[in-house]
């Protein structure tokens, strides 16, 4: 563990875009190699269906749409310090919706996506009502019974719902049908949700969260409407775990409860922190490593739910910046002050999430 | 509804409260004075009521399915307390995510060892009959669990309120770093009771496991029930628990015969509204 931990000043270099970590003291042409590494990325994004099989594809597929869910997540507790444990049942209720508007209700795809977005937000408004007044670690109950409401409305309502077998036949857009259209089209929803939450938390109302999450207690008295703001965050980040679960029944051409369950909200959180909560790039590197285990170590061994608990203790008790906020701790501080020839290049802080509202 | 099937209902949502006040009692304990709050407490339930279920397919005695089972679970509360907890003490959101962690892996390892298929703990022939109460004829199992709730309720308010180690739980609550300058060992007290926590979660399992089946998912709604029970009641409050239960169980019963595909969504309700008027739950104290 680093030793420089938890001052504020090295705290905020965590908030920026996985590696481009402003290090002080580091020559310029090092922060375009963020740019490097983006576009390298952006590439390989792009060819990947030309690149690999269509089992890998899907695999992608998946880590696109789980890395959203765990970038809505990332957003409410990496910046505003409000960790969730019910966002399935957002990404559950949006998905549900859209597959009751599209079969039983008959809706064309398009309106029934706008339809199921709509009831997202209404029920991710309401949710945040409640669970933001209250702070960590109430927060998290809140939310976790929050999550449970749906589930056991998922479960129970089955005229509805369908109960445990779920809705069959969720359609795709005609232009996606095939996997690797399926592909493309995620890929784009994703970057352009990833676009706008990347603005959002650099925007005012993003630097706002970042400062409830530093001090709640604060900012009221600087004049600021604590409970709006964590409100808004609660339910634009709903709308976005909305979004995951559009592309998630989409892709399944089904939904089901065991997608809103806890454990499911339980699995999102942990693709957050296992990339790094706080970093953006830190949501798809978790929400990668997570479908990894899931489809592919799962054909191999059958306790990979253990492996994947495992994982998350050890990544909880080792690093609990995550992957990437590790790696920028040990490697590329590293490389910053190899380059530079300095010690300036301080090591960005181990700062536990969420640490501050304790008790 | 007739007045008979209302004073069923009426006993089968106090016994169901009974058990889950004895969870979530130990839920409450472990985040009064550790501020932990233990979301392997539904896992530790499930284990506790398949281990339970084990000992008495194997010995044939139910009372020995309840010591062993609880026992166990002890034993694993320990074990997580002394190994993992103490690793990211002083850090709420690791404690909690290390808590989500060890319930993969529980509910993944009962799975792998006892299966899907829902199953129930036999309840001991001697008390397996019923009985008239009022008139409603009543499992007297389901009402020995009820008793067993209520001594338990006594026991730990003894515990809590007439002996020194409960005026140490009570310091700790109020102020560790006081209590820990006084001399005494904050992290002995804190390992016991986590490891009563984790006791009362295994003990509810088995009791638990008798008159509600264990399967794949009862942790996780068991841990539900548990939250929203300290929601309403208030973490940290043994009145809150005791006041929460019987809510909780009561509503959930009710709801269950008379809106069943709603009987979750009937629960949210006394629970948004404590949170609307009183944040803190009905015995809750400052900031948690």
């Amino acid at each position: 563990m680093s030793t420089s931990a938890s001052t504020p000043e090295t705290a905020a270099p965590r908030d920026e875009e996985g590696a481009g970590a402003p290090v002080h003291g580091a020559p310029p042409w090092l922060g375009r190699v963020k740019w490097l590494v983006l576009a390298g990325i952006v590439v390989l994004a792009l060819a990947w269906p030309y690149l690999v099989s269509s089992f890998y594809v899907g695999m992608g597929t998946q880590a696109l749409f789980y890395g959203l869910f765990a970038l809505s997540i990332n957003l409410l507790a990496g910046y505003g310090g409000m960790v969730t444990l019910g966002q399935a049942g957002l990404l559950g209720t949006a998905g549900y919706a859209l597959a009751i508007l599209t079969t039983s209700a008959g809706l064309p795809l398009g309106p029934a996506m706008v339809a199921a977005l709509g009831v997202c937000a209404v029920v991710s408004a309401f949710f945040g009502l409640l669970a933001v007044r209250a702070r960590g670690t109430y927060f998290v109950m809140i939310t976790l019974a929050e999550g449970m409401i749906i589930w056991g409305i998922a479960v129970r309502w089955q005229s509805l719902t369908g109960g445990d077998n779920g809705i069959t036949s969720v359609p795709r857009p005609a232009f996606a049908l095939e996997y690797w259209q399926y592909y493309y089209f995620v890929l784009a929803v994703v970057a352009v949700c990833t676009l706008l939450i990347g603005l959002l938390v650099r925007s005012p109302f993003g630097l706002t969260l970042r400062g409830i999450r530093e001090a709640e207690d604060r900012l009221p008295s600087l004049g600021y409407n604590v409970g709006l703001h964590k409100l808004v965050a609660f339910t634009v980040s709903g709308v976005f775990a909305g979004v995951a679960g559009l592309l998630l029944a989409m892709y399944n051409n089904f939904f089901g409860p065991s997608q809103v369950f806890f454990l499911a909200s339980a699995e999102g959180l942990l693709m957050s922190i296992l990339g790094g909560v706080g970093t953006m790039t830190g949501a798809f590197v978790g929400a990668s490593v997570v479908v990894y285990v899931k489809q592919f170590v799962s054909s191999y061994v059958d306790r990979w739910m253990t492996l994947l608990g495992v994982v998350f203790v050890l990544v909880v008790v080792l690093a609990p910046d995550g992957l990437v906020g590790a790696w920028i701790r040990v490697v590329w501080s590293r490389v910053v002050r190899r380059v530079t020839g300095s010690g300036r290049a301080s090591a960005p802080a181990v700062r536990n999430e969420g640490g501050k509202e304790a008790t | 509804v007739s007045l008979h099937e209302f004073g069923l209902q009426l006993l089968n949502g106090v016994t169901f409260g009974a058990v889950l006040f004895i969870v979530s009692s130990g839920f409450t304990l472990i985040f009064g004075l550790m501020r932990i709050v233990n979301l392997a407490q539904g896992a530790l339930y499930l284990i506790g009521g398949y281990i339970g279920l084990s000992v008495i397919r194997a010995t044939g005695s139910f009372v020995l399915g309840v010591i062993v089972g609880a026992t166990a679970i002890a034993a694993i509360g320990f074990v997580i307390e002394r190994g993992l907890l103490r690793l990211v003490r002083g850090k709420p959101m690791s404690e909690i995510l290390l808590t989500v962690g060890l319930s993969f892996i529980a509910a993944d390892l009962a799975l792998a060892q006892w299966g899907g298929d829902p199953v129930t703990v036999p309840a001991p022939e001697a008390i397996s009959g019923s009985t008239s109460v009022f008139g409603i004829t009543y499992p007297v199992f389901r009402l020995v669990v009820l008793g067993l709730a209520v001594v338990l309720a006594a026991l730990l308010w003894w515990l809590q309120e007439r002996t020194r180690v409960g005026a140490i739980v009570r310091a700790g609550v109020d102020d560790r770093e006081m209590v820990a300058a006084l001399g005494i060992n904050v992290k002995a007290v804190f390992t016991l009771v986590f490891t009563v926590g984790a006791l009362l979660a295994g003990l509810a399992g088995v009791v638990g496991g008798a008159f509600l089946s264990l399967y794949p998912g009862a942790d996780s709604e068991i841990l539900t029930y548990s939250l929203v029970v300290v929601v309403i009641g208030g973490l940290g409050s043994l009145q809150g628990a005791i006041v929460g239960s019987l809510l909780v169980g009561l509503i959930y019963d009710f709801g269950q015969s008379l809106v069943p595909s709603l009987a979750y969504f009937v629960l949210f309700a006394p629970m948004a509204l404590i949170l609307i008027f009183r944040p803190r739950g009905l015995f809750g104290r400052e900031a948690a």
